[in-house]
């Protein structure tokens, strides 16, 4: 109770004092004051807007237990710019390439190069960033790691947590520092001036001294004591973010019409609007394998584009079986190139993995 | 009438007998219709004269679906996706979109709430779901399931858009879909605590200024969200609907913050934690921040502002079989984050000239709002548009007056006027009503 009381006051006295808070127009008396430039609502006598809320006490409620230190160990494991949750560890760039070529290159291209549909990692400049496509034939702003993201804890955190895609968590500290740095290489991003090359080897007081070309590319500042305080007034004039509409009713003024060029069509399922019955599938249940497949590789194995063989490309399925079987489930089992071990999923037994193989195989015939 | 109830089991055939010889009795009342209308003229609609195939067999058991599902009829009425909104055609980053050519009122079912992932949808099992709250608190948190369902509830109607909603028509339109240009948002009635309940029995310390929320998904989702949101009308909630949320949705539990990013509202949610400084997660730096024309990018943009969107007629739902003079209702849905509707205008001259809709229905904050206007319908070629007002005092821009101010390169956060033009064989058209200086 103490808190959202501390906060109505805060809000009464923000209102009687402040000329800048505005009483709405709108059914529910709310009043312009809230940090975003939009309204908050009297929360009193058991009503708030159009509901009504439950006033007994909730105070004591006491649910659930304090986390064990393990617990907050195993969980708490953000990084900040400040350094906050870096982890004890070294990598070279070198080692980062290796790991960069075997994880990732088959999603995010040679050096993070891109072009095969998935997020670009490396490239672009800062200037670009200034490019607007406001008529044909202009060039785009390139956002990548290196020329837009503010901060490189962002990326190590993002790359522990969240990559490779099909297994994350799967890197240990020592190939985190690898990886980041061969990503600040590839970005050309230099440490106290020194450029990254093959033998560099980052670790945590070094990554604490990276500085990104597009740190100061973002507003409002919200770092430091005043940081909340900048998004209010940022988000106070309206101008700031395009929130600039006006209610005129008559003679407003014409303006040209531009009509679709090229019609994006390709949806799944393809429009239609019929009610009609359903056209009956093809019956019969998915075997198990295929069921593991659809869990566990066909992230990978629906097309070609990450290098893999697709399944169904019958061409590519008989090079592969050119090595004969026992090859190919001991390549599946233990990864080649791009491909993981057993396609990341650990959890897989190894006959589990044989009978998804003989699947893809069939499924290329 | 009592021979047809006796007969009704008989053939068609015989009680199309049945109605010639009624006829020969009843001259006078046929004549009598004619004077409304030229019944003589008008062929017999089968489906009337015929008995249908559900009135002449029995129905399905009545719980041979436990967990009920839409008429059959309905199969097209679905969420849909495009090769071109996912990475690489990767399913598994890509976000679909909810038809809202076909709904009505303002709740989305649960079937086709929009779903944006970023590593599939993730299975979470109920019994191991934990909850950890720490940071700048008095007393840090674990909480199961069960407990965290202990806090009293509220239930709040409240609609989720993606901010990249329309993100593909900043340099024009694309797409001659409703559901393509505006179906990253739905709405629906979502049930769980206030964050202030919760924080108030934990004791926030004062220094607390941000709050980090974690999901536990393959993404390991996570945003900064300002305690003073947090304290005002934030929620964990773990109902959509009445029911448990969706996989797609973030079940079991996912974080709430009325009108603000969809993406702000962290799904399969494992962790909060309270601090001094933001965080500066992955999706509020490379993503979901909106770059200007300046070469600067605006960060934390957590509201979607003040919105609407003409739902019939669009592409989807044409203007066919109109006749000259007959009334026609245009009917849309507005909303925003920044508080509760107000007024909608509706305009049929591409901008030039408004005049006020209706709102109907309930007119809740941060929801859908419904609103109407009934037009008579000329057979002319029209530019129509809807344009919102809310209690801020925020109204809608249009295409020209947003662009001159963000540039077009800006992704998320697209607000303004739609039009549809309708041209004379009733079908609809997404276009833009714009001014952009190319040299010719
Ligand atoms: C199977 C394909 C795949 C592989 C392999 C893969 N990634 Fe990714 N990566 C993705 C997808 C998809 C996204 C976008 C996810 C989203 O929508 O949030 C992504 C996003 C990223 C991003 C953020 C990009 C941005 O600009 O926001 C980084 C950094 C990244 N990956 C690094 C890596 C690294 C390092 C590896 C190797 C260890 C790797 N990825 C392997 C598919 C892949
Ligand atoms: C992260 C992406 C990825 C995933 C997930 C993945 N694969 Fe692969 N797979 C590849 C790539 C890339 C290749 C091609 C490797 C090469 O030739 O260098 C490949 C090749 C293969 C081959 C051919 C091996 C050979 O000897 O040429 C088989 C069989 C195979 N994968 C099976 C599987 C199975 C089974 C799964 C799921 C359990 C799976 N893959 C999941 C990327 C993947």
């Amino acid at each position: 109770m103490k808190l959202t009381s501390k906060l109505i006051v805060a809000t009464a006295a923000l209102a009687l004092t402040s000329t800048l808070a505005f009483a709405g127009s709108g059914p529910y008396n709310g009043t312009k004051d809230a940090l975003d430039g939009g309204m908050t609502y009297p929360r009193a006598n058991g009503v708030e807007t159009a509901y009504s809320y439950n006033t007994q006490a909730m105070k004591k409620l006491n649910y659930g237990r304090v986390p064990t230190a393990n617990e907050l160990k195993a969980w708490d494991m953000d990084m900040m710019p400040d350094g906050t949750g870096y982890p004890e560890g070294s990598g070279s760039v070198e080692e980062g390439d290796e790991l960069y070529e075997a994880q990732c290159a088959s999603c995010h291209g040679e050096f993070g190069a891109g072009g095969k549909g998935y997020p670009t990692l490396a490239g672009g400049s800062v200037e670009s960033l200034k490019n607007q496509r406001t008529c044909p034939g202009k060039d785009a702003p390139t956002r990548t790691f290196g020329s837009y993201w503010p901060q490189v804890s962002t990326l190590m955190w993002y790359i522990r947590d969240a990559m490779p895609y099909a297994h994350p968590k799967s890197f240990t500290n020592d190939e985190l520092y690898a990886m980041t740095a061969y990503l600040l290489a590839a970005n050309e991003i230099t440490i106290d001036g020194e450029e990254l090359d093959d033998e560099y080897v980052l670790n945590k007081e070094k990554l604490m001294k990276v500085k990104m070309p597009n740190r100061d590319g973002f507003y409002p500042n919200i770092d430091g004591p005043d940081g909340v305080e900048n998004v209010r007034k940022f988000f106070a004039n309206p101008k700031n973010y395009g929130a600039v509409g006006t209610r005129c009713m008559k003679d407003c003024g014409k303006e040209k019409i531009m009509r679709i060029g090229m019609e994006i069509t390709n949806v799944v399922p393809p429009y239609s609007t019929v009610r009609d019955l359903p056209v009956e599938k093809e019956t019969g249940s998915k075997s198990a394998a295929e069921k593991m497949y659809d869990a566990s590789c066909v992230v990978c194995h629906k097309t070609d584009a990450m290098g893999a063989p697709a399944v169904g490309d019958h061409d590519a399925w008989a090079t592969v079986m050119e090595q004969g079987i026992d090859k190919v489930n001991h390549n599946s089992i233990n990864g080649l190139g791009g491909m993981p071990p057993k396609g990341g999923a650990m959890d897989l037994t190894d006959e589990q993995v044989k009978d998804i193989v003989k699947f893809m195989v069939e499924s290329s015939k | 009438m009592s021979n047809i109830s006796e007969n009704n089991l008989e053939s068609t055939s015989s009680r199309r007998d049945f109605f010639k010889k009624t006829a020969a009795y009843s001259v006078s009342a046929i004549a009598a219709a004619a004077v409304l209308a030229p019944a003589k003229l008008l062929a017999d609609d089968e489906n009337i004269i015929h008995h249908t195939k559900w009135g002449t067999t029995l129905g399905d058991e009545l719980n041979k679906n436990p967990y009920g599902l839409p008429s059959k009829y309905e199969h097209n009425i679905v969420r849909r996706t495009s090769s071109l909104m996912s990475s690489a055609g990767d399913m598994h980053a890509a976000v679909s979109m909810t038809p809202l050519h076909e709904l009505s009122g303002i709740i989305t079912p649960n079937g086709l709430h929009f779903t944006r992932t970023h590593n599939g949808v993730a299975h979470v099992d109920p019994n191991k779901f934990r909850l950890m709250i720490h940071g700048l608190v008095e007393k840090p948190i674990v909480l199961t399931l069960d407990q965290l369902k202990q806090y009293p509830s509220e239930s709040r109607t409240l609609f989720l858009e993606c901010p990249a909603n329309g993100a593909a028509e900043w340099k024009g339109p694309q797409f001659n879909s409703l559901q393509f240009v505006k179906g990253m948002m739905s709405n629906a009635e979502w049930t769980g605590v206030r964050l202030s309940v919760i924080l108030d029995d934990l004791g926030l310390k004062p220094t607390a200024k941000w709050m980090l929320a974690e999901g536990s998904d393959g993404s390991e989702m996570s945003r900064t969200i300002p305690v003073e949101k947090v304290l005002d009308d934030a929620m964990i909630v773990w109902a959509q609907n009445g029911e448990a949320l969706r996989p797609e949705q973030g079940y079991p539990v996912r974080l709430m913050l009325p009108g603000w990013e969809a993406n702000l509202c962290i799904k399969y949610l494992k962790r909060l934690e309270f601090g001094k400084e933001p965080w500066y997660c992955k999706e509020e730096t490379s993503k979901y921040t909106v770059l200007t024309k300046s070469g600067k990018a605006i960060q934390h943009f957590y509201p979607l502002e003040v919105n609407s969107i003409i739902t019939s007629p669009c592409p989807e739902k044409p203007w066919k079989n109109l006749k000259k003079g007959q009334m026609i209702e245009i009917e849309g849905i507005a909303w925003s984050g920044h508080g509760t509707i107000t007024n909608v205008d509706i305009s049929l001259d591409g901008g030039d000239n408004y005049v006020e809709a209706q709102l109907k229905g309930l007119v809740l904050p941060k929801s859908w709002t419904r609103f109407s206007y009934m037009h008579k319908y000329d057979g002319k070629p029209m530019l129509i548009q809807s344009r919102s007002i809310d209690d801020s005092g925020n109204v809608q821009p249009s295409v020209s007056q947003e662009k001159d101010i963000i540039g077009v390169e800006g992704v998320y956060h697209r607000n303004s006027i739609v039009t549809w033009e309708i041209r004379k064989d009733g079908s609809v058209h997404n276009v833009q009503v714009r001014t952009d200086n190319c040299p010719a």
